[in-house]
């Protein structure tokens, strides 16, 4: 599969190949413009490849028409770098704010963000605004928000990216916790520690080339 | 729960940015009130014709000096004529008369006027109105024809200084709708601006298209409403106070504006300002906010 942007000199993504089963913990690892953030927006359906397919959970998504795009995207979950949290918003209320534009009644909204904000270890904060909560605890309440709807997937791009080590590895766990429960983990990073201590599978890419592919890698 | 959400969005919206708000429903009752105004005109002028065109006669008038022979062969020839549906002759006694009901409310005039110097005719009705060119054309020059008038023509010249105002209406209206649209456009840009967050997450946790949308469109849809019903309000003010009021007078010379009339424009403005918001905003967030 190749991804040119347009004005581009070279493909962002050039002949990559690369197949993720359901329930792997998957890095994709490589300095800064090599291509892993594209990777994200391709499984997102946010841009479409110029040759080659992207499927996800069975689906071909580089056919699939825009209009189904959205629901498309509540199979996924997705974590940033900048944890994209409302501001203006309650912890509880940016997780219960994914569920109900997607059309979830706030009766089911009461029942399920308490369970998921406990889950991500934000018991008793359920009514913090984002500015009232260090940068570990916001990304938590993301996490929280990509997983409220039991996506099959989520992804995960540089999601430790502005913490420091030791909450990196706190959401690092979380994240592993939430791949037991048989989600998908598709994370992009250029953490060498975090890759070097979870021992999963690493995916190297280079000038838009997958250079490695390995099953408990380190970082390199 | 969501069509909550998306009303409550749909105030917030409004008044978030409320100068611009005020400024959007201001152009658009000013547009509208133009575009009823000449939707009434458009009426008005359907009823006078429908009213005058009844009742339209082709006058010809005789010269002073015009002897009984000709006066009667012209009669004879009138008569006989297929295109003439009735001919009615009027002498300088019955055009007096006439002439002293026409203008009573100007005594002064009455009295100068003395019946002998007004012209005897002889009054038309064609079978088809349109053809008055071919009695013209047959007529003029006949011996003892001093003028053939059709009052067709009369009414006609009414007629287009009434198109001419509504023309300027709907220019008026045009240019308006432009700055309106304009306004909504910019409004709506940001409005999308202001909500970017809140949209950037919905698209990511996968809310459907017209549950983004809606707020937005609806936001400029009620502004529209709104506007339209400003304008019917200008429009039934200018017919209490302007139709009925200081232009009594010319409106009852022609025909007198009723309450339907001015009704049937509320839907007519409505429709227009829900519908030309509604797809200003949607075409600009599909440039905006490409979800």
């Amino acid at each position: 599969m190749t991804k040119t942007y347009p004005k581009a000199s070279r493909p962002s993504l050039d002949d990559v190949s690369c197949s993720i089963e359901k329930g792997e913990f998957v890095f994709f690892i490589g300095p800064s413009g090599s291509g892993k953030s594209t990777i994200i927006k391709l499984l997102l359906h946010e841009v479409t490849p110029n040759k080659g397919r992207v499927i996800v959970n069975g689906k071909d998504v580089t056919s699939m028409r825009s209009w189904k795009r959205p629901h498309f995207r509540r199979s996924i979950g997705c974590v940033f770098q900048d944890f994209r949290l409302l501001p203006n918003r309650t912890a509880y209320e940016n997780v219960a704010f994914a569920l109900e534009v997607i059309g979830k009644t706030k009766a089911v909204a009461r029942r399920v963000v308490p369970e998921v904000l406990e889950l991500v270890g934000l018991g008793g904060k359920e009514h913090r605004y984002p500015h009232e909560l260090s940068g570990g605890e916001q990304q938590r309440v993301a996490v929280a928000r990509a997983f409220v709807n039991r996506p099959l997937i989520l992804l995960a791009d540089e999601p430790t990216g502005n913490l420091d080590p030791d909450t990196s590895i706190e959401i690092m766990r979380l994240l592993d916790r939430i791949n037991r429960t048989g989600t998908t983990v598709v994370m992009v990073t250029h953490d060498s520690n975090i890759v070097n201590q979870m021992r999963r599978r690493v995916v190297e890419i280079e000038s838009g080339r997958i250079v490695r592919d390995q099953a408990r890698g380190v970082y390199g | 729960m969501r069509v909550k959400y998306v009303l409550s969005e749909v105030l917030v919206g409004l008044w978030r940015n409320v100068t611009m708000t005020v400024a959007m429903i201001i152009t658009m009752a000013v547009s509208l009130t133009m575009l009823g105004a000449s939707g009434l005109m458009y009426r008005q002028v359907d009823n006078m014709k429908d009213r005058y065109y009844e009742n339209i006669e082709v006058s010809i008038f005789l010269t002073t000096e015009v002897t009984q022979q000709e006066r009667d062969d012209l009669g004879a020839k009138l008569k006989g004529d297929p295109l003439v549906k009735e001919v009615i002759y009027e002498n300088k006694e019955q055009a007096y008369e006439r002439f002293k009901e026409m203008y009573q409310d100007a005594p002064d005039l009455v009295s100068a006027v003395k019946p002998d110097q007004l012209p005897e005719s002889f009054r038309l009705r064609l079978v088809d109105p349109e053809q008055y060119k071919q009695i013209f054309d047959k007529y003029t020059g006949s011996a003892g024809i001093e003028e053939i008038v059709d009052q067709r023509r009369l009414l006609d010249k009414i007629f287009n200084i009434l198109g001419a105002v509504q023309n300027i209406a709907l220019v008026a209206a045009m240019v308006m709708a432009i700055a309106a649209l304009l306004l909504v456009a910019n409004t709506i840009q940001v409005a999308a601006y202001s909500k970017r967050r809140e949209v950037a997450v919905m698209k990511l946790v996968g809310a459907s298209n017209w549950f983004i949308q809606a707020p937005f469109v609806l936001e400029a849809v009620v502004a529209g409403l709104i506007g339209a019903l400003i304008g019917f309000g200008a429009l039934s003010l200018a017919k209490v106070f302007l139709f009925d009021g200081s232009l009594r007078d010319l409106t009852e010379l022609l025909t007198p504006v009723g309450w339907s009339d001015v009704l049937i424009m509320l839907p007519l403005m409505a429709g227009a300002g829900a519908l030309v918001s509604a797809i200003t905003a949607w075409v600009t967030l599909r440039f905006y906010l490409r979800v």
